[in-house]
């Protein structure tokens, strides 16, 4: 087997022919678009995964208590009144005072 | 540096003005700037990555760390260096290297590569784009901060001393990458050559 580097070598060697790329000017509007989003603070630059990860959960878990408070509002504050109105029935108050 | 690409633009007094918000300089230097990174990140964009969304990235990332750019090398070495090593976090993203398989090969590149294996003459000049395409495609099988020296080191002829400027990284880490990434590519050709074409 030849040395294999001369392999690469060579082809390297011919791929360093091709001809550089032609335009390497920016796009139209690409500066704007970056120096805007710069200012703006970036697309999420300096905000960890992970915190981008729980700011979703803690929407998220805001979002299902929401749902079970509304769910569960009518059957919670009936069973409040159920319980007032027994504190306060006078049957129960009389019984109590007879004993 | 050979990509810088106007030796009489004014950095110091853009930056200046950069720092204090003012948007007409920081576009001037991003269009200023947009020449060196796009060469680095065209020659470093891993797959299914948009060359354009790779550079607003670097850009970004200079605007966000400017305050931490202290003048010890000139800014468009200090930016060389945030588009490399974001290239190179694209690059590690991907974990997954494609296999080089010669069924994937383009009939030009594996002319090319056939060419290469079989004989010791040169490849023809016409066929420097398939040339350059392969290389591009036996690069991807190495490590990425590998990758990185050899296509500075081999394919743009820099010297170490620019390399040092433009990776941040010390010569004696430049030559063990160097290194691992030929004996790399030596094992990859021994491979194809038993292989041969299918």
């Amino acid at each position: 087997m030849k040395p294999s580097p001369s392999e690469w070598q060579r082809l390297v060697a011919a791929a360093r022919q091709a001809p550089p790329d032609a335009d390497v000017s920016a796009p139209y509007g690409f500066s704007t678009r970056v120096a805007a989003l710069a200012q703006r603070g970036g697309r999420g630059e300096g905000v960890s995964p992970f915190t981008r990860f729980s700011l979703r959960a803690l929407g998220l878990a805001a979002l299902v208590m929401a749902v079970t408070v509304a769910a569960n509002f009518k059957p919670v504050m009936n069973s409040f009144a159920d319980d007032v109105a027994a504190l306060s029935d006078p049957v129960l108050d009389a019984g109590d005072s007879s004993i | 540096m050979p990509e810088s690409p106007d030796e009489t633009f004014d950095f110091a007094d853009c930056l200046a003005r950069v720092r204090a918000h003012d948007q007409a300089a920081a576009r001037r230097l991003v269009d200023q700037l947009y020449p060196l990174v796009i060469r680095i990140v065209r020659s470093h964009l891993p797959r299914r990555v948009l060359e354009e969304d790779l550079a607003q990235d670097v850009f970004i990332k200079m605007f966000t760390r400017l305050n931490q750019y202290e003048g010890a090398v000139p800014f468009p070495h200090w930016v060389s260096r945030i588009a490399v090593t974001t290239c190179i976090d694209q690059l590690r993203a991907q974990k997954r290297r494609p296999e080089f398989r010669w069924a994937d090969l383009s009939e030009n590149e594996a002319d090319v590569l056939d060419a290469v294996l079989t004989s010791e003459n040169d490849v023809a000049a016409n066929d420097a784009m398939a040339a350059r395409e392969l290389v591009h495609k036996l690069l991807d099988q190495l490590k990425p901060e590998d990758r990185t020296v050899i296509q500075l080191l081999d394919l743009e002829q820099k010297s170490l001393a620019e390399i040092r400027e433009i990776t941040g990284w010390n010569t004696t880490l430049i030559k063990v990458r160097a290194f691992r990434a030929r004996r790399k590519l030596q094992k990859l050709f021994a491979e194809l050559k038993r292989k041969e074409r299918g």
